[in-house]
């Protein structure tokens, strides 16, 4: 069953900045073969961190919505995580909007 | 002897319940503004009792602080001593 998910990363700010969000691109054709749906790619752009991460003060971010199944977001944080401008990653599970709750036993 | 006194609350009042106030259901680890607002300037995490929260809204509260400190969008606790 597929999930909302938003990931943020954080990327090496030596990077250029225009060249983030085709490059995460790529990476997100993992979701779409996997038959996800990439909703919003967000580039936050250079930002101050709170305290330093491999020797540097300063990230790219960036949020990504997607709506695919759980095993396609890990790949794709897999891959995400094996790119050393890549410092960190969060996949977090958005609450789905007004799901009506199916009655487990109904259901089963 | 057996009937002890409570002690005595310092202020009473009712803390206006600032998420229900802005209507947020789901408290976002990215809204850094609203999170602050329940740390110390050392980067504690504020107590209920200072900040009035239900259990429930301090867990999420907390839960948020905590990955945003992951992300690096807020502090761990700072000048530690």
């Amino acid at each position: 069953m597929p999930r909302h998910y938003e990931l943020m990363v954080i990327l090496d700010s030596e990077l250029e900045e225009r060249t983030v969000a085709p490059s995460l691109d790529q990476y997100l054709n993992v979701v779409r073969q996997g038959g996800g749906v990439v909703e919003k790619v967000d580039v936050w752009g250079r930002r101050r961190l709170s305290y330093e991460i491999a020797k540097s003060f300063e990230g790219i971010y960036a949020v990504i919505d997607l709506h695919t199944e759980p095993a396609v977001v890990a790949e794709l944080d897999r891959q995400l995580v094996l790119n050393e401008s890549v410092i960190r990653t969060k996949v977090i599970r958005l609450p789905e909007p007004k799901a009506p709750r199916p009655n487990r036993r109904a259901a089963a | 002897m057996t009937n002890r006194q409570r002690r005595p609350v310092k202020n009473p009042r009712k803390k206006p319940d600032i998420l229900i106030e802005r209507g947020i259901t789901y408290v976002d680890y990215k809204d850094t503004a609203l999170l602050r607002m329940f740390i110390s300037d050392r980067g504690k995490i504020r107590s209920r009792r200072v900040t009035g929260l239900t259990p429930k809204q301090h867990r999420e509260i907390a839960r948020a602080i905590k990955n945003a400190r992951e992300m690096a969008l807020l502090p761990y606790s700072t000048r530690p001593r």
